[in-house]
Protein backbone atom coordinates (compact mmCIF):
# COMPACT_ATOMS: atom_id res chain seq x y z
CA UNK A 1 0.00 0.00 0.00
CA UNK A 2 2.73 2.43 1.03
CA UNK A 3 4.63 1.60 -2.11
CA UNK A 4 1.56 2.43 -4.17
CA UNK A 5 1.18 5.86 -2.50
CA UNK A 6 4.85 6.68 -3.02
CA UNK A 7 4.62 5.61 -6.61
CA UNK A 8 1.51 7.77 -7.11
CA UNK A 9 3.23 10.75 -5.53
CA UNK A 10 6.28 10.29 -7.70
CA UNK A 11 4.13 10.12 -10.78
CA UNK A 12 2.22 13.25 -9.76
CA UNK A 13 5.46 15.21 -9.17
CA UNK A 14 6.83 14.03 -12.49
CA UNK A 15 3.58 15.04 -14.16
CA UNK A 16 3.71 18.54 -12.68
CA UNK A 17 7.33 18.99 -13.73
CA UNK A 18 6.45 17.84 -17.22
CA UNK A 19 3.51 20.25 -17.40
CA UNK A 20 5.67 23.18 -16.25
CA UNK A 21 8.27 22.40 -18.86
CA UNK A 22 5.62 21.95 -21.52
CA UNK A 23 4.10 25.36 -20.67
CA UNK A 24 7.38 27.11 -21.52
CA UNK A 25 7.60 25.45 -24.92
CA UNK A 26 5.39 26.73 -27.68
CA UNK A 27 5.24 24.46 -30.72
CA UNK A 28 3.30 24.20 -33.93
CA UNK A 29 3.35 21.73 -36.80
CA UNK A 30 3.21 23.39 -40.20
CA UNK A 31 1.07 21.40 -42.63
CA UNK A 32 2.61 20.04 -45.78
CA UNK A 33 0.62 21.17 -48.79
CA UNK A 34 1.35 19.40 -52.05
CA UNK A 35 1.46 21.36 -55.28
CA UNK A 36 1.60 19.52 -58.58
CA UNK A 37 3.50 21.08 -61.44
CA UNK A 38 2.03 20.87 -64.93
CA UNK A 39 3.32 17.88 -66.88
CA UNK A 40 5.94 18.79 -69.47
CA UNK A 41 9.58 18.44 -70.40
CA UNK A 42 11.73 19.57 -67.49
CA UNK A 43 9.06 19.13 -64.82
CA UNK A 44 11.16 16.76 -62.70
CA UNK A 45 14.29 18.91 -62.89
CA UNK A 46 12.25 22.00 -61.99
CA UNK A 47 10.52 20.28 -59.10
CA UNK A 48 13.75 18.79 -57.77
CA UNK A 49 15.80 22.00 -57.65
CA UNK A 50 13.14 24.58 -56.82
CA UNK A 51 11.74 22.57 -53.93
CA UNK A 52 15.11 22.48 -52.16
CA UNK A 53 14.35 25.97 -50.84
CA UNK A 54 10.62 26.55 -51.33
CA UNK A 55 7.29 24.92 -52.08
CA UNK A 56 6.26 24.73 -55.72
CA UNK A 57 3.27 27.02 -55.24
CA UNK A 58 5.88 29.81 -55.55
CA UNK A 59 5.83 28.89 -59.24
CA UNK A 60 2.14 28.23 -59.71
CA UNK A 61 1.05 31.55 -58.13
CA UNK A 62 2.98 33.65 -60.66
CA UNK A 63 1.24 35.37 -63.55
CA UNK A 64 2.22 34.24 -67.05
CA UNK A 65 5.62 35.73 -67.79
CA UNK A 66 7.57 36.00 -71.03
CA UNK A 67 10.65 33.77 -71.22
CA UNK A 68 12.90 36.78 -70.55
CA UNK A 69 11.27 37.25 -67.13
CA UNK A 70 11.55 33.55 -66.23
CA UNK A 71 15.23 33.73 -67.23
CA UNK A 72 15.76 36.69 -64.90
CA UNK A 73 13.92 34.91 -62.08
CA UNK A 74 15.84 31.63 -62.37
CA UNK A 75 19.16 33.48 -62.59
CA UNK A 76 18.15 35.54 -59.55
CA UNK A 77 17.54 32.31 -57.61
CA UNK A 78 21.03 31.07 -58.51
CA UNK A 79 23.14 34.23 -58.29
CA UNK A 80 21.30 36.17 -55.60
CA UNK A 81 19.41 33.60 -53.54
CA UNK A 82 22.14 30.96 -53.61
CA UNK A 83 20.32 28.07 -55.33
CA UNK A 84 22.77 25.28 -56.29
CA UNK A 85 21.56 24.72 -59.87
CA UNK A 86 24.06 23.66 -62.58
CA UNK A 87 23.93 25.70 -65.78
CA UNK A 88 22.42 23.01 -68.02
CA UNK A 89 19.68 22.29 -65.50
CA UNK A 90 18.99 26.02 -65.17
CA UNK A 91 18.27 26.15 -68.90
CA UNK A 92 15.93 23.15 -68.61
CA UNK A 93 14.07 24.92 -65.79
CA UNK A 94 13.79 28.19 -67.73
CA UNK A 95 12.45 26.36 -70.81
CA UNK A 96 9.95 24.43 -68.70
CA UNK A 97 8.68 27.52 -66.85
CA UNK A 98 8.37 29.54 -70.04
CA UNK A 99 6.47 26.71 -71.74
CA UNK A 100 4.14 25.76 -68.87
CA UNK A 101 3.80 28.95 -66.82
CA UNK A 102 4.60 31.62 -69.34
CA UNK A 103 3.87 33.12 -72.65
CA UNK A 104 6.29 30.67 -74.32
CA UNK A 105 8.86 32.40 -76.50
CA UNK A 106 6.65 35.42 -77.10
CA UNK A 107 8.25 38.63 -75.80
CA UNK B 1 -5.09 44.88 -68.29
CA UNK B 2 -7.84 46.60 -66.35
CA UNK B 3 -10.21 43.68 -66.86
CA UNK B 4 -7.51 41.36 -65.56
CA UNK B 5 -7.15 43.47 -62.45
CA UNK B 6 -10.85 43.62 -61.78
CA UNK B 7 -11.27 39.93 -62.35
CA UNK B 8 -8.57 39.08 -59.88
CA UNK B 9 -9.85 41.56 -57.38
CA UNK B 10 -13.40 40.33 -57.62
CA UNK B 11 -12.14 36.85 -57.17
CA UNK B 12 -10.32 37.76 -54.00
CA UNK B 13 -13.41 39.38 -52.60
CA UNK B 14 -15.19 36.10 -53.08
CA UNK B 15 -12.22 34.11 -51.83
CA UNK B 16 -13.10 30.52 -51.30
CA UNK B 17 -16.31 30.71 -53.30
CA UNK B 18 -15.60 28.36 -56.13
CA UNK B 19 -18.85 29.37 -57.80
CA UNK B 20 -17.38 32.82 -58.35
CA UNK B 21 -14.80 31.31 -60.67
CA UNK B 22 -17.26 30.77 -63.44
CA UNK B 23 -18.04 34.49 -63.40
CA UNK B 24 -14.39 35.43 -63.90
CA UNK B 25 -13.77 36.12 -67.54
CA UNK B 26 -10.54 35.94 -69.47
CA UNK B 27 -8.72 33.29 -67.41
CA UNK B 28 -9.40 29.60 -67.19
CA UNK B 29 -11.25 28.91 -63.96
CA UNK B 30 -8.98 26.03 -63.01
CA UNK B 31 -5.97 28.35 -63.09
CA UNK B 32 -7.52 30.53 -60.41
CA UNK B 33 -8.72 27.56 -58.45
CA UNK B 34 -5.15 26.37 -58.40
CA UNK B 35 -3.71 29.76 -57.57
CA UNK B 36 -6.07 30.66 -54.74
CA UNK B 37 -6.49 27.76 -52.39
CA UNK B 38 -7.60 28.18 -48.82
CA UNK B 39 -5.59 26.60 -46.02
CA UNK B 40 -5.70 26.35 -42.25
CA UNK B 41 -2.34 26.70 -40.53
CA UNK B 42 -1.70 26.39 -36.77
CA UNK B 43 -3.25 29.20 -34.66
CA UNK B 44 -4.76 30.65 -37.85
CA UNK B 45 -8.20 30.41 -39.40
CA UNK B 46 -8.78 29.51 -43.07
CA UNK B 47 -6.68 31.94 -45.07
CA UNK B 48 -5.80 32.30 -48.74
CA UNK B 49 -2.77 30.12 -49.38
CA UNK B 50 -0.09 31.74 -51.48
CA UNK B 51 2.74 29.41 -50.50
CA UNK B 52 3.20 26.76 -47.85
CA UNK B 53 7.01 26.61 -47.44
CA UNK B 54 7.79 29.15 -46.21
CA UNK B 55 4.20 30.04 -45.32
CA UNK B 56 2.55 32.99 -47.02
CA UNK B 57 -1.13 33.35 -46.12
CA UNK B 58 -3.47 36.16 -47.09
CA UNK B 59 -6.46 37.54 -45.16
CA UNK B 60 -9.85 37.37 -46.90
CA UNK B 61 -11.19 40.93 -47.19
CA UNK B 62 -14.34 40.17 -45.19
CA UNK B 63 -12.22 40.35 -42.00
CA UNK B 64 -11.59 44.03 -42.70
CA UNK B 65 -15.18 44.82 -41.76
CA UNK B 66 -13.79 44.81 -38.22
CA UNK B 67 -11.73 47.66 -36.81
CA UNK B 68 -9.23 45.18 -35.35
CA UNK B 69 -8.03 42.19 -37.34
CA UNK B 70 -8.32 39.00 -35.26
CA UNK B 71 -5.02 37.23 -34.53
CA UNK B 72 -6.13 34.07 -36.30
CA UNK B 73 -7.00 36.04 -39.45
CA UNK B 74 -3.86 38.21 -39.73
CA UNK B 75 -1.77 37.53 -42.86
CA UNK B 76 1.45 35.54 -42.65
CA UNK B 77 4.62 36.15 -44.61
CA UNK B 78 7.97 34.41 -44.12
CA UNK B 79 10.95 34.69 -46.48
CA UNK B 80 13.12 31.64 -45.91
CA UNK B 81 11.97 28.12 -45.23
CA UNK B 82 13.63 27.54 -41.85
CA UNK B 83 10.66 28.97 -39.98
CA UNK B 84 10.68 28.58 -36.17
CA UNK B 85 8.08 26.03 -35.08
CA UNK B 86 9.08 25.37 -31.48
CA UNK B 87 10.36 27.92 -28.99
CA UNK B 88 11.20 27.27 -25.36
CA UNK B 89 10.51 30.53 -23.55
CA UNK B 90 12.71 29.46 -20.65
CA UNK B 91 15.65 29.46 -23.06
CA UNK B 92 14.70 32.21 -25.50
CA UNK B 93 16.76 35.39 -25.09
CA UNK B 94 16.84 38.67 -27.00
CA UNK B 95 20.52 39.53 -27.38
CA UNK B 96 21.53 43.16 -27.73
CA UNK B 97 25.11 44.04 -28.55
CA UNK B 98 27.59 45.41 -31.05
CA UNK B 99 28.55 49.06 -30.66
CA UNK B 100 27.10 49.25 -27.13
CA UNK B 101 28.38 49.93 -23.63
CA UNK B 102 27.23 46.49 -22.51
CA UNK B 103 25.72 43.34 -23.93
CA UNK B 104 22.20 42.32 -22.93
CA UNK B 105 20.53 38.95 -22.92
CA UNK B 106 16.89 39.66 -22.18
CA UNK B 107 14.45 36.95 -21.16
CA UNK B 108 10.73 37.49 -21.70
CA UNK B 109 10.48 38.47 -18.02
CA UNK B 110 13.27 41.04 -18.54
CA UNK B 111 11.51 42.41 -21.63
CA UNK B 112 8.31 42.82 -19.65
CA UNK B 113 10.15 44.92 -17.02
CA UNK B 114 10.51 47.78 -19.49
CA UNK B 115 7.64 50.30 -19.59
CA UNK B 116 4.71 48.64 -21.31
CA UNK B 117 3.50 50.46 -24.43
CA UNK B 118 0.28 49.71 -26.32
CA UNK B 119 -1.01 51.16 -29.59
CA UNK B 120 -2.93 50.13 -32.68
CA UNK B 121 -1.03 50.07 -35.96
CA UNK B 122 -1.58 48.81 -39.48
CA UNK B 123 0.80 46.04 -40.45
CA UNK B 124 1.17 45.78 -44.22
CA UNK B 125 3.47 43.77 -46.46
CA UNK B 126 5.52 45.85 -48.92
CA UNK B 127 4.05 43.74 -51.72
CA UNK B 128 0.39 44.07 -50.74
CA UNK B 129 -1.57 44.45 -54.01
CA UNK B 130 1.30 43.13 -56.13
CA UNK B 131 -1.07 40.96 -58.21
CA UNK B 132 -2.74 44.18 -59.42
CA UNK B 133 0.43 45.51 -61.10
CA UNK B 134 0.39 46.01 -64.85
CA UNK B 135 2.58 44.81 -66.42
CA UNK B 136 2.72 42.02 -63.81
CA UNK B 137 5.79 41.58 -61.63
CA UNK B 138 7.25 38.45 -60.02
CA UNK B 139 6.96 37.85 -56.29
CA UNK B 140 4.33 36.96 -53.73
CA UNK B 141 1.17 37.55 -55.74
CA UNK B 142 -0.87 39.21 -52.99
CA UNK B 143 -4.31 40.65 -53.51
CA UNK B 144 -5.27 43.36 -50.99
CA UNK B 145 -5.20 41.08 -47.95
CA UNK B 146 -1.54 41.30 -46.90
CA UNK B 147 -2.47 43.81 -44.22
CA UNK B 148 -4.31 44.12 -40.95
CA UNK B 149 -4.97 46.48 -38.03
CA UNK B 150 -3.66 45.14 -34.74
CA UNK B 151 -3.20 46.44 -31.20
CA UNK B 152 0.41 45.78 -30.26
CA UNK B 153 1.95 45.72 -26.78
CA UNK B 154 5.63 45.67 -25.98
CA UNK B 155 8.74 47.48 -24.82
CA UNK B 156 10.13 50.56 -26.54
CA UNK B 157 13.11 49.70 -28.71
CA UNK B 158 14.65 52.99 -27.56
CA UNK B 159 14.45 51.92 -23.90
CA UNK B 160 16.13 48.62 -24.74
CA UNK B 161 18.88 50.34 -26.75
CA UNK B 162 19.41 52.92 -24.00
CA UNK B 163 19.68 50.12 -21.49
CA UNK B 164 22.54 48.67 -23.55
CA UNK B 165 23.95 52.17 -24.13
CA UNK B 166 24.77 53.24 -27.70
CA UNK B 167 28.42 54.13 -28.21
CA UNK B 168 29.53 57.10 -30.29
CA UNK B 169 29.71 56.46 -34.02
CA UNK B 170 26.52 54.38 -34.19
CA UNK B 171 25.06 54.41 -37.71
CA UNK B 172 22.61 51.53 -38.12
CA UNK B 173 20.87 48.93 -35.97
CA UNK B 174 20.26 45.46 -37.40
CA UNK B 175 17.61 42.92 -36.43
CA UNK B 176 17.74 39.15 -36.81
CA UNK B 177 15.07 36.57 -36.06
CA UNK B 178 15.04 32.83 -35.44
CA UNK B 179 14.19 31.91 -39.05
CA UNK B 180 17.02 30.14 -40.85
CA UNK B 181 17.90 29.80 -44.53
CA UNK B 182 17.50 26.34 -46.09
CA UNK B 183 21.11 26.36 -47.35
CA UNK B 184 24.20 28.24 -46.15
CA UNK B 185 24.31 29.99 -49.55
CA UNK B 186 20.85 31.54 -49.03
CA UNK B 187 20.99 34.97 -47.32
CA UNK B 188 19.55 34.94 -43.79
CA UNK B 189 16.76 37.46 -43.21
CA UNK B 190 18.42 40.32 -41.34
CA UNK B 191 17.02 43.85 -41.57
CA UNK B 192 18.37 47.19 -40.44
CA UNK B 193 17.19 50.68 -39.63
CA UNK B 194 19.15 53.91 -39.48
CA UNK B 195 20.02 54.57 -35.81
CA UNK B 196 17.91 57.75 -35.63
CA UNK B 197 14.87 55.79 -36.87
CA UNK B 198 15.55 53.01 -34.37
CA UNK B 199 15.63 55.58 -31.55
CA UNK B 200 12.25 57.13 -32.41
CA UNK B 201 9.70 56.91 -29.62
CA UNK B 202 7.09 54.68 -31.26
CA UNK B 203 9.11 51.63 -32.25
CA UNK B 204 8.50 48.69 -29.93
CA UNK B 205 9.51 45.09 -29.46
CA UNK B 206 6.02 43.60 -29.21
CA UNK B 207 5.20 40.49 -27.21
CA UNK B 208 1.43 40.78 -27.48
CA UNK B 209 -0.99 41.20 -30.36
CA UNK B 210 -4.56 42.14 -29.43
CA UNK B 211 -3.77 41.35 -25.79
CA UNK B 212 -2.54 37.80 -26.42
CA UNK B 213 0.94 36.34 -27.04
CA UNK B 214 1.95 36.54 -30.70
CA UNK B 215 0.94 33.55 -32.78
CA UNK B 216 3.97 31.52 -33.85
CA UNK B 217 3.46 32.40 -37.50
CA UNK B 218 3.19 36.12 -36.68
CA UNK B 219 6.51 36.15 -34.84
CA UNK B 220 6.25 34.49 -31.42
CA UNK B 221 7.59 35.35 -28.90
CA UNK B 222 8.48 38.94 -29.87
CA UNK B 223 8.73 41.01 -33.04
CA UNK B 224 9.79 44.49 -33.98
CA UNK B 225 7.02 47.01 -34.68
CA UNK B 226 7.92 49.98 -36.88
CA UNK B 227 4.55 51.74 -37.14
CA UNK B 228 3.95 53.64 -40.37
CA UNK B 229 6.65 51.65 -42.21
CA UNK B 230 6.17 48.51 -44.24
CA UNK B 231 6.26 45.20 -42.39
CA UNK B 232 9.54 44.09 -43.98
CA UNK B 233 11.19 45.82 -41.00
CA UNK B 234 8.92 44.20 -38.42
CA UNK B 235 11.33 41.28 -37.87
CA UNK B 236 9.57 38.25 -36.40
CA UNK B 237 10.75 35.86 -33.65
CA UNK B 238 13.39 38.44 -32.83
CA UNK B 239 16.65 37.05 -31.42
CA UNK B 240 19.41 39.59 -32.06
CA UNK B 241 19.67 43.37 -32.11
CA UNK B 242 23.08 44.54 -33.26
CA UNK B 243 24.22 48.14 -33.07
CA UNK B 244 26.54 49.01 -35.95
CA UNK B 245 29.22 51.66 -36.39
CA UNK B 246 29.23 51.03 -40.17
CA UNK B 247 26.31 51.01 -42.63
CA UNK B 248 24.54 47.64 -42.75
CA UNK B 249 25.49 45.70 -45.88
CA UNK B 250 23.12 42.70 -45.67
CA UNK B 251 21.25 41.39 -48.71
CA UNK B 252 17.72 42.14 -47.47
CA UNK B 253 18.44 45.87 -47.19
CA UNK B 254 21.25 46.50 -49.67
CA UNK B 255 19.78 44.46 -52.55
CA UNK B 256 16.20 43.48 -51.71
CA UNK B 257 13.25 45.60 -50.59
CA UNK B 258 14.32 48.69 -52.48
CA UNK B 259 12.26 51.24 -54.37
CA UNK B 260 13.25 53.66 -57.16
CA UNK B 261 14.74 56.88 -55.82
CA UNK B 262 12.02 59.07 -57.33
CA UNK B 263 9.35 61.23 -55.66
CA UNK B 264 6.66 58.58 -56.19
CA UNK B 265 8.94 55.54 -55.78
CA UNK B 266 7.76 54.70 -59.27
CA UNK B 267 9.18 54.56 -62.79
CA UNK B 268 7.66 54.03 -66.26
CA UNK B 269 6.23 50.48 -66.42
CA UNK B 270 8.70 47.87 -67.59
CA UNK B 271 11.80 50.04 -67.09
CA UNK B 272 14.74 49.72 -64.68
CA UNK B 273 15.41 52.31 -61.96
CA UNK B 274 18.65 54.31 -62.12
CA UNK B 275 18.98 54.59 -58.35
CA UNK B 276 17.16 52.89 -55.51
CA UNK B 277 16.66 53.41 -51.77
CA UNK B 278 15.41 51.03 -49.06
CA UNK B 279 11.60 50.92 -48.89
CA UNK B 280 10.31 52.80 -45.86
CA UNK B 281 7.06 54.67 -45.07
CA UNK B 282 3.75 53.24 -46.30
CA UNK B 283 1.80 55.11 -48.94
CA UNK B 284 -1.72 56.40 -48.21
CA UNK B 285 -4.32 53.80 -49.06
CA UNK B 286 -8.03 53.03 -48.89
CA UNK B 287 -10.12 50.03 -49.73
CA UNK B 288 -13.87 49.54 -50.08
CA UNK B 289 -14.86 46.38 -48.22
CA UNK B 290 -18.66 46.61 -48.55
CA UNK B 291 -20.33 46.17 -50.90
CA UNK B 292 -18.02 43.59 -52.41
CA UNK B 293 -17.81 43.36 -56.17
CA UNK B 294 -19.89 40.23 -56.11
CA UNK B 295 -22.92 41.75 -54.33
CA UNK B 296 -26.09 42.36 -56.30
CA UNK B 297 -27.78 45.58 -55.16
CA UNK B 298 -31.48 46.47 -55.12
CA UNK B 299 -32.96 49.63 -56.63
CA UNK B 300 -33.98 52.35 -54.13
CA UNK B 301 -32.61 50.36 -51.21
CA UNK B 302 -29.87 52.02 -49.15
CA UNK B 303 -26.39 50.58 -49.63
CA UNK B 304 -23.95 50.89 -46.73
CA UNK B 305 -20.58 51.57 -48.34
CA UNK B 306 -17.83 50.78 -45.85
CA UNK B 307 -14.08 50.49 -46.01
CA UNK B 308 -10.76 51.18 -44.35
CA UNK B 309 -8.13 53.85 -44.93
CA UNK B 310 -4.66 54.45 -43.53
CA UNK B 311 -1.42 56.26 -44.20
CA UNK B 312 2.26 55.94 -43.45
CA UNK B 313 1.77 56.95 -39.83
CA UNK B 314 0.28 60.40 -40.40
CA UNK B 315 -3.36 59.58 -39.74
CA UNK B 316 -6.23 60.03 -42.19
CA UNK B 317 -7.65 63.49 -42.94
CA UNK B 318 -10.60 62.38 -45.06
CA UNK B 319 -11.92 59.71 -47.37
CA UNK B 320 -14.03 60.58 -50.41
CA UNK B 321 -16.28 58.12 -52.20
CA UNK B 322 -17.55 58.10 -55.77
CA UNK B 323 -20.35 55.88 -57.04
CA UNK B 324 -20.03 56.92 -60.69
CA UNK B 325 -16.48 55.94 -61.54
CA UNK B 326 -14.89 59.14 -60.28
CA UNK B 327 -17.02 61.92 -61.77
CA UNK B 328 -18.52 63.12 -58.49
CA UNK B 329 -17.06 62.66 -55.03
CA UNK B 330 -18.82 62.68 -51.66
CA UNK B 331 -17.44 63.02 -48.16
CA UNK B 332 -17.69 59.98 -45.92
CA UNK B 333 -18.17 59.64 -42.19
CA UNK B 334 -15.02 58.45 -40.47
CA UNK B 335 -15.18 55.89 -37.64
CA UNK B 336 -13.32 55.89 -34.34
CA UNK B 337 -9.85 57.43 -34.28
CA UNK B 338 -7.43 54.93 -32.71
CA UNK B 339 -4.34 57.01 -33.40
CA UNK B 340 -2.24 57.95 -36.39
CA UNK B 341 -0.91 54.44 -37.03
CA UNK B 342 -4.31 52.72 -37.01
CA UNK B 343 -6.66 52.54 -39.93
CA UNK B 344 -9.91 54.50 -39.93
CA UNK B 345 -13.15 53.00 -41.08
CA UNK B 346 -15.21 55.11 -43.47
CA UNK B 347 -18.96 54.95 -44.06
CA UNK B 348 -21.25 56.34 -46.74
CA UNK B 349 -24.91 55.58 -47.33
CA UNK B 350 -25.88 55.45 -50.98
CA UNK B 351 -29.37 54.98 -52.42
CA UNK B 352 -29.17 53.94 -56.08
CA UNK B 353 -32.17 55.29 -57.98
CA UNK B 354 -31.39 53.89 -61.43
CA UNK B 355 -30.62 50.32 -62.42
CA UNK B 356 -27.31 49.55 -64.06
CA UNK B 357 -23.63 49.03 -63.48
CA UNK B 358 -21.77 51.31 -61.08
CA UNK B 359 -18.08 51.78 -60.33
CA UNK B 360 -17.53 52.53 -56.63
CA UNK B 361 -14.27 54.23 -55.69
CA UNK B 362 -12.67 55.54 -52.49
CA UNK B 363 -9.80 57.96 -52.09
CA UNK B 364 -8.07 58.76 -48.81
CA UNK B 365 -5.89 61.76 -47.95
CA UNK B 366 -3.54 61.83 -44.98
CA UNK B 367 -2.97 64.78 -42.64
CA UNK B 368 -0.24 66.32 -44.82
CA UNK B 369 -2.25 66.03 -48.03
CA UNK B 370 -0.73 62.83 -49.41
CA UNK B 371 -3.37 60.94 -51.34
CA UNK B 372 -3.82 58.10 -53.84
CA UNK B 373 -3.17 57.99 -57.60
CA UNK B 374 -5.84 57.11 -60.16
CA UNK B 375 -3.33 55.15 -62.20
CA UNK B 376 -1.26 52.38 -60.63
CA UNK B 377 2.27 53.60 -59.92
CA UNK B 378 4.75 50.99 -61.15
CA UNK B 379 8.07 49.72 -59.80
CA UNK B 380 9.84 46.48 -60.66
CA UNK B 381 9.41 44.76 -57.28
CA UNK B 382 5.68 45.49 -56.96
CA UNK B 383 5.76 47.68 -53.83
CA UNK B 384 3.81 50.72 -52.54
CA UNK B 385 0.54 49.80 -54.29
CA UNK B 386 -2.13 52.40 -53.49
CA UNK B 387 -4.10 53.01 -56.67
CA UNK B 388 -7.71 54.19 -56.29
CA UNK B 389 -9.39 50.92 -57.20
CA UNK B 390 -12.84 50.35 -58.66
CA UNK B 391 -15.47 48.05 -57.20
CA UNK B 392 -17.95 47.14 -59.90
CA UNK B 393 -21.52 46.56 -58.66
CA UNK B 394 -24.82 45.96 -60.44
CA UNK B 395 -28.10 47.52 -59.31
CA UNK B 396 -31.33 45.76 -60.32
Amino acid sequence: MNKLIILSLLLAVAGLAYAAEKDAVHSIAIPVVRTELKAGEGMDTTGKYCSICHSLDYITMQPEFPKATWTVEVNKMIKVMGAPIPEKDAQTIIDYLAAQYGTGNKP
Amino acid sequence: MISRNLSRRNFLRAAGAVTALTAVGGFPADLFAYKRRMAKFPEKTDLILLTSRPPQLETPLSYFREMITPNEALFVRWHISGVPTSIDLSEWRLKVGGNTEKELELSMADLKKFEKVTFTAVIQCSGNGRSLFAPPVAGGEWGDGAMGNVTWTGARLRDILNSAGLKAGTVDVSFNGLDKPPLPTVPDLVKSLPADKAMEEDLIVAYEMNGKPLTMLNGFPARLIVPGWYATYWVKSLSDITVLSKPFEGFWVKTAYRIPETDCGCIPPGTTPKKTVPINRMTTRSLIIDPSGSSGLTLNKPVAIMGVAFSGGRGVQDVLVSVDGGKRWEETRLGADKGKYSWRQFFYEWRPTKPGRYDLMARATDTIGESQPFEGLWNPAGYLWNKVEKTEVVVK
